[in-house]
């Protein structure tokens, strides 16, 4: 069987990574070319970045910013490592940013999981007992407006 | 108790090699992946594929409570560690044996004694296994001499502080020991403020051989014949044969016993590989260490035994005895494996991973390709580029030669450079097709030569 994959978090994942297995080697630089989407990482006295050359002037046009929709924006809050869901709030809870939405478990060790956001409740994606793969969605959070 | 359901604690080709094996056994699989690897060949094939964390190997195959508590909660009973990440993390068995997990290994306490250097030789010693002729601190340059005789020339004087090479001398005969002491003493005191030596035997010309074993965790161990790894760059290894066709019998019967005598002393339980210099000219063997593991080059074994090794390791770890005997074991023919990798060999073996556009394995009797790959497949850039191991058995050394060279033309890869076109350059090459190569060769001869004509 597949995993479906969550592409969301996947660029700065990726981006990190790259980071951890560049620090680790012996590189001095490190220019990773993959479909559509390339990263060049180096360090101190590093080579200089390939994109840099070859990218639009820096006076160009930013990219447009994505703006919020006018509804309220739902967050979902994920596991950041393979866990066993002990417990999590419930549907309709009030929750302020930082604030302790989920208890999770790895052999005997517990560990909570924050709100991002402040606002409220409105799904739970895994029940008590489930063993969640690596950055699946627990419970979504409204957003407060 | 037999294992039921199998936890592969690994990823590329031997994921998919360990999940073949327990497939065939009748066990269930679930595999563990990253981010990066959820969609994999083993993934797919496995019953279950449980994605631990981010595609850092820290945050996954290197987290040993993550992959013992995924294990625990998908009801696995046994796991397979495979090579490297945490296969020989004393930490990954002791796990195991908390949360009532069968480890396909050996006991975490043989995994730290054999870790250890200082202690692995100590218990080659006290098996009668040789270690390389060498002196305990030599303190003026007329004790330099009289070891250097007694070892016999060339030898290195080494700093007892040191590593890296660093107060370190090589000398021919008793003059040069002499001198070589005042400069490797000075030298040592110069880097590490101590100018204690000690001598070794020096071999320019050595072979890597090992053994590989099988252990019931009782005393009873069987040997697999020995493999030749001596095409060797920066100590790791591209091409691995078996058996060692340049050592003869009489000194191959001594290496396998050996080995067996170590592994039997510390009742060894599962597989597990003894490695040693081969000294050519001497026709002697000094033991180098023990690897706690099944190996990547075990393919070579089975080749030539017909057994397989991974079904063996399973059977054990789920509490059976050996189902071989080494009478059983009858060697056969030779086999040669090289590593493809996805490098750039022009460009200093830059790893250069990507996407696989075509893949073509070749067909064809004797040949076996371990791989994850196919078209479409992706080598992610976070761990070793291994694309896979091409293995050939012949009936003796230049059959299985030629059978790799028609085998490597007739595997397609595009989409990344891989190591083919060197692997077959140097099975090509006079030195290798002669049998004249040493852990040095590819190095200091073939490379150089290499890199010259490809430009």
């Amino acid at each position: 069987m597949t995993v479906p994959k969550d592409t969301a978090l996947e660029a700065i994942n990726d981006a990190r990574a790259l980071l951890d297995a560049l620090v680790v080697s012996e590189w001095r630089e490190m220019h990773v070319v993959s479909g559509d989407s390339e990263i060049f990482l180096a360090r101190k006295g590093g080579g200089e970045n390939p994109m840099r050359r070859s990218s639009a002037p820096l006076n160009a046009a930013a990219p447009p910013v994505p703006v919020p929709a006018a509804s309220r924006a739902e967050m979902a809050v994920k596991v950041p490592h393979v866990a066993t869901l002990v417990s999590a709030l419930t549907v309709g809870t009030q929750v302020s940013a930082g604030q302790t939405v989920a208890t999770l478990r790895v052999l005997g060790d517990e560990s909570l999981l924050a709100a991002t956001v402040s606002g409220t409740v409105v799904a739970l994606d895994a029940k008590p007992g489930d063993l969640l793969d690596y950055d699946t969605p627990v419970v979504r959070i409204a957003e407060d407006a | 108790m037999a294992i039921k359901r199998l936890f592969v604690a690994n990823r590329g080709e031997i994921a998919l090699r360990i999940v073949r094996a327990a497939q065939a056994l009748g066990i269930e699989t679930v595999v563990a992946v990253s981010d990066a690897d959820r969609d994999t060949a083993a993934a797919r094939l496995a019953d279950r594929a449980i994605v631990l964390g981010p595609a850092a190997a820290s945050k996954s195959y290197l987290d040993p409570r993550l992959i013992v508590h995924a294990a625990k909660e998908s009801g696995c009973d046994g796991l397979h560690p495979g090579y490297g990440f945490l296969s020989e993390r004393a930490i990954l068995p002791r796990l195991c044996a908390e949360y009532g997990i069968a480890f396909v290994g050996p006991e975490p306490d043989v995994i730290d004694e054999l870790g250890d250097k200082l202690r692995a030789r100590a218990m080659a010693k006290a098996a009668g296994v040789p270690l390389v002729p060498g002196s305990d601190c030599v303190a003026t340059a007329a004790d330099a001499r009289r070891e250097g005789d007694r070892i016999g020339y060339p030898v290195l004087l080494k700093a007892s502080a040191g590593g890296g090479g660093r107060g370190m001398v090589i000398a021919n005969n008793g003059d040069e020991a002499e001198a070589g002491f005042h400069r490797a003493s000075a030298e040592a005191v110069a880097a590490f403020g101590d100018g204690t030596l000690f001598m070794e035997r020096f071999v320019p010309l050595a072979r890597h051989v090992e053994v590989q074993l099988m252990g019931d965790g009782r005393g009873t161990v069987v040997h697999f014949g020995e493999r030749d790894c001596s095409v060797q760059r920066r100590y790791q290894k591209l091409i691995e044969e078996a058996p060692c066709a340049a050592m003869p019998d009489h000194l191959r019967a001594q290496l396998h016993q050996s080995a067996v005598n170590l592994a039997a002393s510390v009742n060894y339980r599962n597989a597990g590989t003894a490695e040693f210099l081969y000294d050519v000219k001497r026709e002697e063997f000094y033991f180098i260490e023990v690897n706690a593991r099944i190996q990547v080059e075990h393919p070579v074994s089975e080749m030539i035994s017909g057994f397989d090794l991974v079904q063996e390791q399973i059977r054990i770890a789920g509490g059976a005895p050996l189902s071989i005997a080494q009478k059983d074991v009858v060697l056969s023919g030779h086999a040669i494996e090289c590593r493809i990798n996805a490098e750039d060999v022009y460009r200093d073996f830059l790893p250069s991973p990507g996407r696989i556009t075509r893949w073509e394995p070749p067909v064809g009797p004797g040949i076996r390709l371990d791989s994850h790959m196919s078209t479409g497949a992706m080598i992610p850039p976070f761990y070793d580029s291994m694309v896979g191991k091409l293995i050939v058995h012949g009936t003796d050394r230049s059959d299985a030669i030629a059978r790799l060279a028609n085998a490597i033309d007739a595997l397609v890869v595009e989409g990344v450079p891989t190591t083919l076109e060197l692997h077959r350059a140097i099975i090509a090459h006079p030195d290798f097709v002669a049998n004249r190569i040493h852990t040095r060769w590819l190095e200091q001869v073939f490379l150089p030569g290499f890199g010259k004509k490809a430009a």
